[in-house]
């Protein structure tokens, strides 16, 4: 799993599976001991490409490729400025356009192409398009409050669900105690055959009773997609497709012979007479004389009639 | 048969859908267990499944006319010819070349002794596997000369894949254990050789393996006989001479321009007439030819065409045979030598090659029986 090391302090690495890789700003790797002792100031520079680096910008490594995670990053910043979304646009061919445009920005940031230019541009468009990256902020913060909100009402609802659960068991439990604390009481009072039957008893329909709650359904009237129970879902009208009715047609068979008699007519025809009977054995799987002799007769009449012409 | 194929063979027996109707105690015991009617199985509504009339084998093994046959036959010859004239190979002459007649008295010499290579084989045989190996042989024979591949090898390849395909359970030892006359080293030669020609036996039938031979409609006619026939009193009767009439055909292109029922009803009809039985009403009233003028009269030609081809058969002569069979050894040795290489297939790839087998002596004929 763990490929590569710390490139500075290297063997501790593959010594200690737990550590971390962090990786910065310039797209390089340290490990978490190694970020501590060199930045143990705040500040310094980079062990491969001597950028100054601060060690706040260090973020743990998701991804193998350490590039990769550098990427990440850059696009994260590129996207807040960059945030138009596809209503925005009259067209697909300008949406897509668009999107070329910032994955270009991407690239050159990640790669080190042209890095003033693209910065340059990046600064520009900000400049031009400052009311529209506020507006286009707010819908998407928007967005993403109702999702959440959705998201806690559903963890809320599991909970209450798993809690209900819980003090089901619970009374469940305390129940049967309760029964059996009730039999010791009472065995100081009754003989002990007719407490035994009496507690069996009720032991039995304790454990009906619990089987009968474990049955029953709590009325909801929400499906689980959220889908209100009584609500009318509008879906996409299905267009109907009118086919040609399937006509049944039998299987007709060329045999060129004469017609060969049914299964099940041939022991009326007289035809079993003369065929040597089923012995027991064989009747067990099934086979019957009349079998043999229609397999017979059919061989006798296939092909039996030249070709006409 | 040993312990283990007869529990085998019993339980077939009571799984088995069809068996043939025990009509003649002279049938032989394991053949109420042949499985080879589930190959052919067919009781649901769709009597499509694999009968004759939808079978490979009259879609292309039936041919109009002995003529056409002859014509196959003529262009296989001829084939092989050219075949050895472009290679190239010098001393060749025309006259080195077997005739078609030549080649016609050794096929049918061939096909004798692997009639009675099948009729001693142990455990018995059945009648259809014997039928099915005769005509595998037969096509076979019909496309390619004898020159160039041996009728020996063929006829025993014929014979073990017959085996196979109708279930007729016998292993390659088994098969071995039949050749009588070889040590059990030279036995283990042919069938390796047996094994060798199966692929091309199989590639030159073009993969059409089921043969329905006229056993069994023969056996459902007589039935049939018996249910609406009461005007013939004793149809059994008719059996022997029926059956001998079958054995003859197989021994005659019958099977390449008839089906197989047509081929049963020219049995049947043969020994009622030898016997001076009338079964004209059978085919006007039972098979409800009445008003069909014209298909009565073409079935009567086609009998009368089958018993001319049963009458034209002669036995091949043995001063022939003696003749013709050095050429045939003679044009083996010459030019097989360049196709027992291609024989290996799938061997062709040098780190698969077994050592050449060239300098083996050739079992001879004398080896068989």
């Amino acid at each position: 799993m763990d490929d590569q090391g710390c490139p500075r302090c290297k063997t501790t690495k593959y010594r200690n599976p737990s550590l971390k890789l962090m990786v910065n700003v310039c797209g390089h790797t340290l490990c978490e001991n190694c970020v501590e002792m060199l930045f143990v100031r705040g500040s310094g520079n980079c062990v491969q490409c001597d950028t100054p680096l601060r060690k706040s910008n260090f973020r743990v490594q998701l991804f193998e490729d350490p590039t990769v995670d550098k990427e990440v990053e850059i696009r994260k910043k590129v996207l807040k400025i960059y945030n138009k979304r596809d209503f925005d646009f009259s067209s697909l061919r300008e949406y897509n356009d668009y999107l070329e445009q910032v994955e270009d920005i991407v690239y050159n940031l990640t790669n080190n192409l042209d890095v003033e230019n693209t910065k340059l541009k990046m600064e520009q468009y900000q400049r031009e398009h400052r009311d529209l990256i506020q507006k286009n902020k707010a819908t998407l913060t928007r967005e993403q409050e109702e999702l959440e909100e959705l998201l806690l009402l559903e963890q809320q609802g599991n909970e209450q669900r798993r809690l209900d659960v819980l003090q089901d068991e619970q009374r469940q439990l305390q129940a049967k105690r309760k029964n059996k604390q009730a039999l010791l009481d009472e065995l100081s009072q009754l003989p002990a055959t007719i407490l035994l039957a009496q507690h069996k008893v009720r032991a039995a329909q304790l454990e009906t009773q619990i089987e009968q709650q474990k049955q029953t359904v709590k009325p909801t009237n929400l499906f689980s997609t959220g889908i209100h129970m009584r609500q009318t879902v509008s879906l996409v009208a299905v267009p109907k497709v009118e086919d040609v009715l399937f006509h049944y047609k039998p299987l007709h068979v060329e045999t060129y012979g004469p017609p060969v008699p049914e299964l099940e007519q041939l022991s009326r025809v007289g035809y079993l007479n003369h065929v040597r009977a089923a012995m027991p054995q064989d009747t067990a799987g099934g086979y019957t004389s009349a079998l043999a002799c229609h397999r017979a007769i059919q061989d006798a009449f296939s092909g039996l009639f030249p070709l006409k012409g | 048969m040993n312990r283990g194929e007869w529990i085998l063979i019993s339980r077939r027996a009571q799984v088995s859908k069809s068996t043939r109707p025990r009509l003649c105690p002279i049938e032989r015991v394991n053949q109420i267990c042949r499985c080879s009617f589930f190959l052919f199985d067919s009781f649901s509504f769709a009597e499509a499944a694999a009968m004759f009339h939808n079978s490979s084998q009259r879609k292309y093994w039936i041919f109009k006319s002995e003529d056409e046959v002859a014509h196959m036959r003529r262009k296989a010859n001829q084939k092989f010819r050219n075949k050895i004239q472009e290679s190239g190979k010098s001393a060749v002459s025309d006259s080195m070349f077997l005739e078609r007649h030549e080649e016609d008295v050794l096929f049918r010499h061939y096909e004798r002794r692997l009639l009675d290579f099948c009729n001693a084989f142990k455990p018995a045989m059945p009648k259809s596997v014997v039928g099915t190996a005769l005509m595998y042989f037969r096509r076979f024979y019909l496309n390619n000369s004898v020159m160039e591949h041996h009728p020996r090898t063929i006829m025993l390849t014929c014979a073990y894949l017959s085996c196979k395909v109708d279930e007729f359970n016998v292993s390659s030892t088994q098969f071995g254990g039949n050749l009588l006359h070889e040590t059990p080293a030279g036995q283990e030669r042919v069938l390796e050789q047996i094994l060798e020609y199966e692929l091309l036996l199989i590639q030159q039938l073009n993969f059409h393996l089921v043969v329905h031979n006229p056993y069994r409609p023969m056996e459902g006619l007589l039935i049939d006989l018996k249910t609406r026939y009461p005007t013939l009193e004793n149809p059994e009767s008719l059996r022997k001479s029926a059956d001998d009439f079958l054995t003859q055909a197989a021994m005659t292109d019958a099977g390449l321009l008839f089906p197989p029922s047509q081929i049963a009803l020219a049995a049947i009809l043969n020994s009622a007439l030898r016997a001076s039985l009338s079964m004209e009403s059978y085919l006007t009233e039972c098979l409800g030819l009445k008003e069909d003028k014209d298909s009565i009269s073409k079935m009567y030609d086609s009998m009368r065409r089958m018993k001319t081809l049963l009458k034209k058969y002669e036995l091949p002569k043995a001063d022939e045979v003696n003749i013709y069979k050095p050429r045939l050894e003679r044009i083996h040795a010459q030019f097989a030598s360049s196709s027992n290489k291609r024989k290996r297939g799938y061997e062709d790839d040098s780190h698969v090659a077994k050592e050449p087998r060239l300098v083996e002596e050739e079992w001879t004929d004398e080896d068989l029986m």
